[in-house]
């Protein structure tokens, strides 16, 4: 409560508002009057937070009128990156932006266009509504990196992503390359609790973070090498028969090829690999195996190893069902989506994309997984056995480093617009000189965002981002959890920002897709959604004061009657999907993206190897660097550098220090710590200085310690399943900036 | 009669900093001012056998304040209930309450010229809410209530676990309790 | 910013120096005039000695961030500046009282009052020590601050404040003869400073003025051993926090300004005072003073030396200092 406001004051309403700085959606009580938020906290009543609320959370009312924000549509003027801007009326940013798309559309086709997101923070399926009415299959988000690959190579196998844990029940928790102590709050919370009831925890992650430091094992493996670590793991489950021989029997395909796969992949053949000896991988195998049952939890960390990822999400998806700790009691379960309300993917309007459309899609003639190949394979498997279908916003995308080629190389064709929206691609995608080259070079772009981002500055216009508190909020895992908890907004919009859903409904009525868009205000869509829940509400802000959640009731073991969403009805350990698609059928061993033993020559020039990509608190992504209250408490970036490493290259803690890769450096600060191996360095994300010019070349820094700059995009650099590029596992090189760098870089 | 405390459950905290800033935003405190740190301790040993634990820090509201008698003005004043706490209105800015502090826990407000420090948010306490600190923790590693309340949960965590109390040797008897 | 201002600065070192001088000096007139067989120190000694308090309450103030309130520090009697704010102004008034008994003029109606004088002096000795002593007995208590910690810092500072007193008596009984020369000569009967003149008549040359710079060099002796003692002790300490605190004045970034303490500041006037050359006492006392601002000026930066709770220094450090550019933006 604010010190001085007094909360008790007549006229001050309570909203079931929710925090969106991340999308674990905790709960929010606004204390709101005459449409102005007073104060915030967390909702004790709040099933994932229970009152609890992070620093970002907590900085909510200094994000939503802060002065740097983003509160009129403006229209460049003068060049690219000038700074120069006119401030328009909305309605008139619409219509500009609208004509200047049907323009590009009548000369270069829908394709032109694409659209550009960053990781789960907006009403996504209205931007592919959008973009399927318009004719386009380019939009993308950042999805390569987080979580889709593994979505859509884990449903090939056993018809849908086994995302909901029931650990409730469970007693073995694999956190495969996850640190939720750093940055999923409520998920670290539940494990302690649990914990503290006898689960065991097992931490894959090169470094000792503040989860790892939680866990009853810690398995410090090289950055990229977790192929390795799970073809390990199967062939001791197998070999030494801990797999559930009736499991394996009566539910799964394949088994034997599989056997046979991995007969060579012992813990010895993988400890050089891995760094870690062949004990680690034996015994961090058999706790999973025996303490049942178990769970393996999804973490970013496989979708960002680059060319390994695809086989690597394949190997480790197989160990659930060779344990049997899928969709039983306590195991990781195959909920399906919703059959209960109403998906994202249908209120996506994907059958209105023409098929000769879909074949345009940027990348899918290489990268099939999340692309219309692969989805569409998945997704017909999926309606035959769910009746519905993932989010098509998400699981099936453009390929991001290609859209960005398309722009600069006009091949396969000419991309002229890209609209970009909850994102600063400059910081968040991969290979940044790729990303700057192409957003300079782009004929068109527009920015939506809360904040003047390097991305925005450079843009054609910059459309105002309404946020958290201004929004309805329905918390869904991305359109594919069969339960939502939803939220109300604290108030409307201040000046002129809008909701993203507004947005694309303004885009698409400009651009005569009136007759599609019949929901005028995000409630409206959104109690549309639910309508079929029958919760004898009204509208939607009824549904959140009055019902709120909806957690359907568990059914485990679905596929003792109904079988798997697959081509056999089984788990196809040996996968036909993938295997009709281009892909291995059995998950094949390759190295990660840059190492010392495919490439000995890159090894010498850099000798360390690198992993950038993890979260940290307060900040998100390229968030809050502005909220001075949180940049005071971290205001500098800071690389983890094993002291010995360190001092061999005298370095010292505190130290300005180059971190460089063949595709060029960046500045970070030195911090000593023994958390991690003295061959491996660790890069922190999403940094730039906003209080620096934010005007062409400057832009706020973002060259200067930015970890994509570090990372590579090329093809053969990139997972062939899905084209996700590697943020862990490359090559780097470290030495000290001297003082003459000072005057370099500011 | 009650005696606040509070219990830091150091296996459970991870060092996110959600308490240092609900405190900072919600008590509106200048940015330099900051009543609750979270330290790191560590990671201790060599890699890869180590530990690492986290280590928030806060005014100990202490049985025996060192900066109570040491105010010239009775600015420093402690409540019966043990919370130590600034008449603002008094206080001439001399320090000494800063200088006498084993913990760090005042600190020189430069924009009023006086000492601020943590009050364990007793305005909230009277409308029967937590401290911020406390209510913010996702993890709920910060326990406070009433240590002479056996049903309490302090008191209860302070009965039936090891705990410490930092700089103990100092005789200040701090009414915050760490468990580890 | 992570602790600009956040500790005690050198202006608090410079009021203990001249509220421990003006203490000492007080003491010193106070022993001369009850067991001096009827000499005084000289007025302008006895004069600067309540003034250099006042000095010292000056600077005091100033360091308050609340200086218009600086009347509130009287009101704890439990605490020690509290007693030492008390005990000073009675000195400063009982000091000046003394002190005008000097003057040879009918304002100053009590100044043949023998009795009074010896009252006066017994108040002299006892708030003059107190205020010699009590920001030792301060310090020593701050269980904190690892440096001052203890018994061994009262004595230090109540040997200081006798020293510089000592050493300032002794530069104004040189000053006196010479001062009053000097505006006799340059004055017209009508002005103000011409009747001061006239006030700072010599004094006839007393005993004690030979024994003063003996009584110096002793003290300045007593200072190197216990100053050396001091930080024998810290540095081999308790705990590891004391020694560090004290590793900065052997061999830290203070340590050099502590040599010159313990050389210019001590050692060389110990044997400026013994010299039989004219000038070298003066100059030694001089040296005296500088020296004695110099070790209240490292006392307080010592002090900065807190008991560090673990991990704690590291977050400090990692916090703005208060030059980056992000702060100066009008953000929230």
């Amino acid at each position: 409560m604010s010190k001085t406001v007094d909360l008790n004051q007549e006229g001050v309403q309570v909203k079931k508002s929710a925090c969106y700085f991340c999308h674990q959606n905790c709960g929010v009580l606004a204390y709101v009057k005459d449409n102005k938020v007073l104060a915030i906290e967390g909702d004790p009543e709040f099933p994932t937070n229970q009152g609890g609320l992070c620093s970002r959370g907590n900085s909510a009312l200094q994000h939503l009128d802060h002065p740097d924000r983003i509160n009129y549509p403006l229209k460049r003027v003068g060049q690219r990156g000038e700074g120069k801007w006119q401030r328009i009326p909305w309605q008139q940013a619409i219509d500009e932006i609208a004509a200047r798309l049907s323009d590009i559309k009548g000369q270069f086709g829908a394709e032109a266009v694409a659209t550009a997101g960053g990781t789960q923070r907006t009403d996504d399926w209205a931007r592919r509504r959008f973009m399927n009415l318009f004719g386009s299959p380019n939009g993308f988000h950042n999805a390569h990196l987080c979580w889709i690959p593994t979505f859509m190579v884990e449903t090939a196998i056993y018809g849908w992503c086994p995302f909901d844990l029931d650990l409730g029940n469970s007693r073995c928790l694999v956190l495969w390359g996850q640190n939720p102590g750093a940055s999923g709050m409520p998920e670290m919370h539940h494990i302690v609790e649990l914990q503290q009831k006898g689960l065991k925890v097992i931490v894959i992650d090169p470094r000792y973070t503040e989860t790892a430091s939680k866990a009853d094992l810690w398995l410090p493996l090289r950055p990229g090498s977790d192929l390795a670590l799970a073809l390990a793991w199967l062939h001791v489950i197998i070999y030494s028969g801990l797999f559930d021989q009736e499991y394996v029997d009566t539910y799964c395909e394949g088994f034997e090829a599989l056997a046979d796969h991995v007969a060579d992949f012992s813990p010895e053949w993988a400890a050089p690999l891995t760094w870690l000896t062949p004990d680690q991988i034996r015994d961090s195998a058999v706790m999973y195996a025996t303490n049942k049952p178990g769970n393996i939890q999804w973490g970013t960390s496989v979708d960002q190893i680059g060319r390994p990822a695809g086989a690597t999400m394949h190997a480790r998806a197989l160990l659930r069902a060779l344990t049997g700790n899928l969709d039983v009691p306590g195991g990781d379960l195959l909920t399906g989506p919703s059959r209960e309300f109403i998906t994202d993917e249908e209120m996506e309007a994907n059958d209105s994309l023409p098929e000769e459309q879909k074949a345009k899609q940027i990348g899918s003639d290489r990268f099939k997984m999340v692309t219309w190949p692969g989805y569409g394979r998945i997704a017909e498997l999926s309606k035959a056995f769910w009746g519905k279908a993932p989010t098509a916003e998400w699981m099936c995308e453009a390929h991001p480093p290609s859209v960005f080629r398309a722009i600069l190389s006009e091949k396969p064709y000419p991309v002229k617009a890209l609209l970009v929206s909850a994102t600063n691609p400059i910081s968040s995608y991969g290979e940044t000189n790729l990303v700057m080259e192409a957003l300079r070079k782009v004929d068109f772009m527009i920015t939506s965002d809360y904040w003047m981002t390097p991305t925005a500055a450079l843009s054609d216009y910059v459309i105002p981002a309404a946020g958290a508190l201004e929004r309805p909020t329905i918390t869904s895992s991305y359109g594919c959890a069969d339960f939502l908890l939803a939220s109300q907004r604290a108030i409307q919009p201040m000046y002129e920002r809008r909701n993203d859903y507004n947005f694309w409904r303004d885009l698409g009525v400009a651009l005569g897709q009136q007759e599609h868009w019949p929901w005028e205000t995000v409630e409206d869509a959104y109690f549309h959604k639910i309508e079929g829940l029958g919760s004898g509400t009204e509208n939607y802000d009824q549904f959140v004061e009055n019902v709120r959640f909806h957690f359907p009731e568990r059914e485990y073991s679905k596929f003792k009657e109904r079988g798997f969403a697959t081509p056999s009805g089984k788990v196809e350990l040996y996968s036909t999907v993938l295997e009709g698609l281009g892909y291995p059928p059995l998950p094949e061993y390759v190295g990660p993206t840059e190492n010392e033993i495919d490439h000995p020559e890159l090894a010498e020039k850099y000798p360390l190897v690198l992993t950038t990509g993890g979260g940290f608190m307060p900040f998100h992504h390229s968030e809050h660097f502005q909220i001075k209250s949180l940049r005071y408490l971290r205001h500098e970036p800071y690389m983890d550098i094993n002291p010995a490493t360190a001092a061999s290259l005298s370095i010292k803690d505190g130290d300005w220090v180059w971190i460089e890769t063949a595709r060029g450096r960046i500045r970070q600060k030195a911090n000593l710590t023994n958390g991690i191996d003295p061959r491996v360095v660790f890069t922190q994300r999403g940094w730039w200085y906003p209080e620096r010019d934010m005007r062409d070349p400057v832009l706020g820094g973002c060259t200067e310690s930015n970890a994509n700059v570090l990372t590579t995009t090329a093809d053969k650099d990139c997972d062939p399943f899905s084209g996700a590029w590697a943020n862990r596992g490359l090559l780097c090189r470290v030495y000290k900036a001297d003082q003459s760098d000072d005057k370099e870089v500011r | 009669m009650t005696r606040y405390a509070m219990v830091m459950d150091t296996r459970r905290c991870i060092g996110c900093q959600s308490c240092t800033v609900a405190c900072k935003i919600h008590n509106e405190l200048p940015l330099d001012i900051i009543y609750n740190p979270v330290t790191t301790i560590g990671p201790t040993g060599t890699f890869p056998d180590l530990t690492l634990s986290f280590l928030p820090l806060i005014c100990m509201h202490c049985d025996n304040p060192p900066c109570v008698d040491t105010c010239p003005t009775t600015a420093s004043v402690q409540r019966e209930d043990g919370i130590v706490y600034v008449v603002d209105s008094k206080c001439v800015g001399c320090l000494s309450c800063i200088m006498a502090c084993p913990y760090g826990a005042r600190q020189h407000n430069h924009e009023t010229g006086t000492v601020s420090k943590c009050d364990f948010c007793k305005d909230r306490l009277e409308q029967g809410k937590l401290p911020h600190c406390v209510a913010t923790c996702h993890q709920k590693a910060r326990i406070f209530g009433d240590l002479h309340d056996p049903d309490s949960e302090v008191s209860k965590l302070v009965k039936n676990n090891r705990t410490v109390q930092l700089l103990g040797e100092l005789n200040t008897d701090p009414s915050v309790f760490y468990i580890y | 910013m992570s602790d600009k201002h956040q500790n005690w600065g050198w202006m608090l070192a410079v009021d203990f120096f001249f509220a421990g001088m003006g203490g000492g000096m007080l003491v010193i007139a106070a022993v001369v005039e009850l067991f001096g067989g009827g000499t005084r120190m000289s007025l302008l000694g006895n004069l600067l000695g309540p003034a250099a308090m006042c000095i010292g309450c000056g600077f005091l103030m100033l360091e308050l961030g609340k200086p218009l309130r600086a009347w509130r520090v009287f009101m704890n009697p439990k605490a020690i500046l509290t007693v030492g704010a008390w005990m000073m102004s009675v000195a400063i008034v009982s000091g000046f009282i003394y002190a005008a008994m000097a003057i040879p003029l009918n304002l100053i109606f009590w100044r043949e009052w023998a009795i009074l004088g010896k009252c006066l002096a017994v108040v002299n000795l006892v708030t003059g020590l107190v205020v010699a002593t009590y920001p030792g007995v301060l310090l020593g208590r701050l269980k904190g601050r690892p440096l001052w910690v203890g018994p061994g810092i009262m004595a230090l500072f109540m040997l200081s404040s006798l020293v510089t007193g000592c050493a300032l008596h002794y530069l104004c009984a040189l000053l006196m003869p010479v001062l009053g020369t000097l505006l006799a000569s340059t004055l017209t009967p009508a002005s103000a400073l011409y009747f001061l003149s006239v006030v700072l008549v010599p004094v006839p040359d007393a005993a004690i003025w030979r024994v003063l710079p003996g009584g110096i060099a002793a003290l300045l002796l007593l200072q190197l051993l216990l100053w050396s003692g001091y930080l024998w002790v810290k540095q081999s300490g308790a705990t590891a926090a004391e020694a560090a605190s004290a590793q900065r004045w052997i061999s830290g970034d203070l340590s050099l300004a502590f040599k010159g303490f313990m050389v210019l500041g001590t050692l060389a006037p110990l044997v400026l005072m013994l010299l039989p050359v004219e000038a070298a006492p003066a100059l030694g006392a001089v040296l005296v003073l500088l020296g004695g601002v110099t070790m209240r000026l490292l006392t307080i930066r010592g002090g900065e030396d807190r008991t560090f709770l673990p991990g704690e220094q590291k977050f400090r450090l990692r916090l703005p200092t208060g030059n980056e550019v992000f702060l100066r933006k009008n953000w929230r």
